[in-house]
């Protein structure tokens, strides 16, 4: 009977996918799940040929995604055929659908590795379902606090799957992640050295104001030699003997920035370094694929044929200006402290463009922006800026309280209470500086992209229209 | 001792208590301060192994920290309990924002292990961890002893519900927002006993409402017989914060509106 259910939920799962699949490839990617489970309640477990030992989850607060695709490319491009949950469906259903798809009609997986980034937050129910051997935790940060509260809430939540059946891979210089080696079987530390863009906050900011965060271990203040990224770098507690390890199993040695290469165990990649926050999301993916039997060589391959979303140049460009745009995460400090520190890089005058928004992804909306004050934008302000533009309806004041804070003159800054992109294009165009950047979340900008698009929709009609009427005339006057 | 045109800020565990953005707070009471013309030194207490000098402290600045942190803040504070009551009886000021409010109460209710815990029992209020996070703006009128309410604003992202046994012991009535029970929601926000002042307000509260720093700020200083005229009190500057508050409460009006299906 379980087995007639399972069947039965299968292939109304497979037949849904097709159709859907057919009509919108975007939305294929939970629904066929979902109902499946409604018809057998015990669902993904009854699917064969699962390799555990294949199988790895992706999990943490930023780069699931970006490390999932690497590692679903790197496996493809050596000659694996991969189960995996794409475009976002981290949820039990999301892989319940990857797992109908990739199945036979009596359910037997065709794949040999199965690579699924799963939700921290739903993490536990998908592991009791498929108990995998490998867990990667990029990392587990402050984030989208409407839902996740603090980072201990999902740190325990991680932290119930973690046993001594399982290898996590974590990274090394991130304190929170890199505690769960006490839990689990084996672990496997990455990590990277110091380089050109490690910095120091006392170099920033004023030190008495300085924080930094507490030991997840014994909950006592830790100390950071440097970071690579906010809360991320060679660190020891100042109370236990909870630090960084000195060797982890794999370790970015040096970085050429300039020449996009990074020497990692004494071996050469070249990578897309445009952002090098994406650095740690390829350190992982190269960790998860060499530890899957996948050579450098292989690897080397397909990381030259992977192209890495958001790691292009993402510029606007609005009327005369060029806007570049650096991404950040809603109601994300350690993204936002990257963008800041990103355009502080720049010495030369320019205009920074801040929009943070209101958080309107879950009911109630409400209107955080205190992320930012875990933020030092100080060494932005000391890099050469002639204003600040900074919009987002409802919170732009609070924003340029934050600048206000970083002692910011007042009268640099103009505040736009809008998200309007017509309005923010109209204003930005008015300035005679043309080095401008966009700090804003990553669907207002699609939003600015939405509005060129349509602008140049608008202008081909007149144009079209002027070519008509022009047309008409001709024939007038000659008749 | 403490010096007359002095302020002095005790920021207990700055890197352990440090969720929201927490420490715009003080950077709220030294320019208040400073403004003022006031030396504003700012006094940290970095380990759990430190002692708060309260002889040197006029405001004890206690910000938000993971839920795992109320047990070691409870566990210190209880080692410093005779200071601690003698700094509340003489109308010292204490600052609590967020889940530390719990370590102030009487007890705790933790979700791991079904576990109790014993608390300052400062406010008469019992505090229950919850499995879900609630977040939303809130929006409250603080009345001081004298002078005029004050608008206060602010966001609140609760994983503690604070019920208060001694309703009169509530620093404020709602006018939006859950506050301290959001589960149940009872319309109470945070908890005052004299100078000991609770709240569930982020944002940073003081950033957002600097017209509260500068009451705490005016407290501390009328209790060492230092007071501000007009010409003084002119040099503080909150225009920004005051277009920034008229923002939020439209926000705040459009959201009712929408939830009264309107």
């Amino acid at each position: 009977m379980r087995k007639l259910r399972f069947i039965l939920a299968l292939w109304i799962g497979k037949l849904l996918y097709k159709i859907i699949d057919k009509i919108d490839k975007e939305r294929g990617t939970n629904l066929p799940g979902k109902i499946a489970f409604k018809i057998s309640k015990d669902f993904i477990k009854n699917f064969k040929n699962l390799n555990y030992e294949k199988m790895v989850f992706i999990t943490g607060t930023n780069g699931k995604s970006t490390t999932n695709n690497m590692v679903i490319n790197g496996l493809e491009k050596s000659g694996h055929k991969v189960c995996t949950n794409l475009a976002g469906a981290n949820l039990i259903t999301g892989i319940a659908t990857a797992l109908i798809k990739d199945s036979t009609m009596g359910g037997k997986i065709k794949s040999e590795y199965c690579v699924f980034e799963t939700d921290e937050r739903y993490i536990k129910s998908i592991y009791e379902a498929i108990p995998t051997k490998n867990i990667a935790i990029t990392n587990i940060q402050k984030d989208q606090v409407q839902r996740n509260g603090e980072p201990d809430f999902i740190y325990k939540k991680i932290k119930q799957i973690i046993s001594k059946d399982v290898t996590i891979f974590v990274n090394n210089d991130e304190p929170r992640a890199k505690s769960l080696e006490e839990y689990a079987g084996k672990t496997v530390y990455y990590g990277i050295n110091k380089n050109d863009k490690s910095f120091i906050k006392e170099d920033m900011f004023d030190k008495t104001l300085n924080v930094t965060m507490p030991c997840p271990k014994c909950n006592h203040k830790l100390l950071f030699d440097y970071y690579n990224i906010d809360n991320v770098g060679k660190f020891k507690c100042s109370n236990c003997d909870f630090k960084s390890e000195d060797k982890p199993n794999y370790l970015i040695q040096s970085i050429d920035f300039q020449r996009g290469r990074i020497m990692l165990n004494d071996s050469p990649y070249r990578i897309n370094l445009l952002k090098s926050f994406f650095l740690y999301d390829y350190l992982l993916a190269i960790a998860i694929l060499q530890e899957f039997g996948i050579t450098p060589f292989e690897i080397q391959h397909s990381l030259d044929l992977f192209k890495l979303e958001g790691g292009r140049a993402e510029d606007l460009e609005v009327g005369d200006k060029i806007l570049k745009y650096v991404r950040i995460k809603q109601e994300n400090p350690e993204t936002l402290q990257s963008a800041y520190n990103d355009v502080a890089e720049d010495k030369t005058s320019k205009i920074v463009m801040i929009g943070l928004l209101k958080v309107e992804d879950i009911i109630p909306n409400y209107s955080n922006t205190f992320y930012n004050f875990d933020c030092d934008v100080e060494n932005v302000e000391q890099s050469n800026v002639e204003r600040y533009l900074v919009f987002g309806d409802g919170v732009a004041y609070d924003t340029a309280l934050r600048l206000k804070y970083a002692g910011v003159d007042e009268s640099k800054i103009d505040v736009l209470d809008s998200s309007d992109p017509g309005t923010i294009f109209n204003k930005v165009t008015s300035y005679e500086n043309d080095n401008i950047y966009l700090i804003t979340w990553l669907h207002e900008f699609m939003n600015f992209q939405d509005e060129l698009e349509y602008r140049e929709y608008r202008r081909l009609l007149a144009a079209n229209e002027t070519y008509k009427s022009g047309k008409e005339k001709v024939r007038n006057e000659s008749k | 001792m403490k010096a007359n045109k002095e302020l002095n800020i005790t920021w207990l565990y700055p890197d352990i208590l440090s969720l929201h953005g927490d420490r715009g707070n003080v950077l709220a009471l030294k320019r208040i301060g400073e403004a003022l013309d006031l030396k504003v030194n700012i006094n940290r207490v970095d380990a759990f192994e430190d002692d708060i000098d309260f002889e040197k402290t006029d405001i004890l600045m206690i910000n938000p920290g993971e839920v795992k942190t109320i047990k070691p803040i409870v566990e210190n504070l209880q080692r410093q309990r005779k200071d601690l009551d003698k700094y509340i009886e003489s109308n010292g000021i204490i600052l609590i924002i967020g889940t530390s409010g719990a370590a102030f109460g009487n007890t705790l209710h933790l979700l791991e292990n079904d576990e109790t815990l014993d608390c300052l029992g400062i406010f008469d209020m019992e505090s229950f961890e919850k499995d879900k996070i609630y977040g939303n703006d809130m929006f409250y009128y603080f009345k001081p002893e004298q002078g005029e309410e004050m608008q206060i604003v602010g966001s609140e992202i609760s994983i503690i519900d604070f019920s208060l046994n001694d309703k009169d012991q509530a620093l404020a009535k709602l006018e939006y927002g859950r506050g301290n029970n959001t589960k149940t929601p009872d319309g109470l926000e945070g908890a005052r006993v004299k100078n000991v002042f609770f709240t569930n307000a982020l944002g940073p509260l003081l950033v957002k409402n600097p017209w509260f720093a500068l009451y705490l700020i005016q407290t501390v200083m009328n209790g060492k017989e230092i007071t501000f005229n007009n010409q003084e009190l002119s040099k503080l500057d909150f225009e920004m914060e005051k277009k920034a508050l008229g923002a939020i409460r439209k926000f705040i009006t459009n959201k009712e509106l929408i939830e009264k299906g309107i």
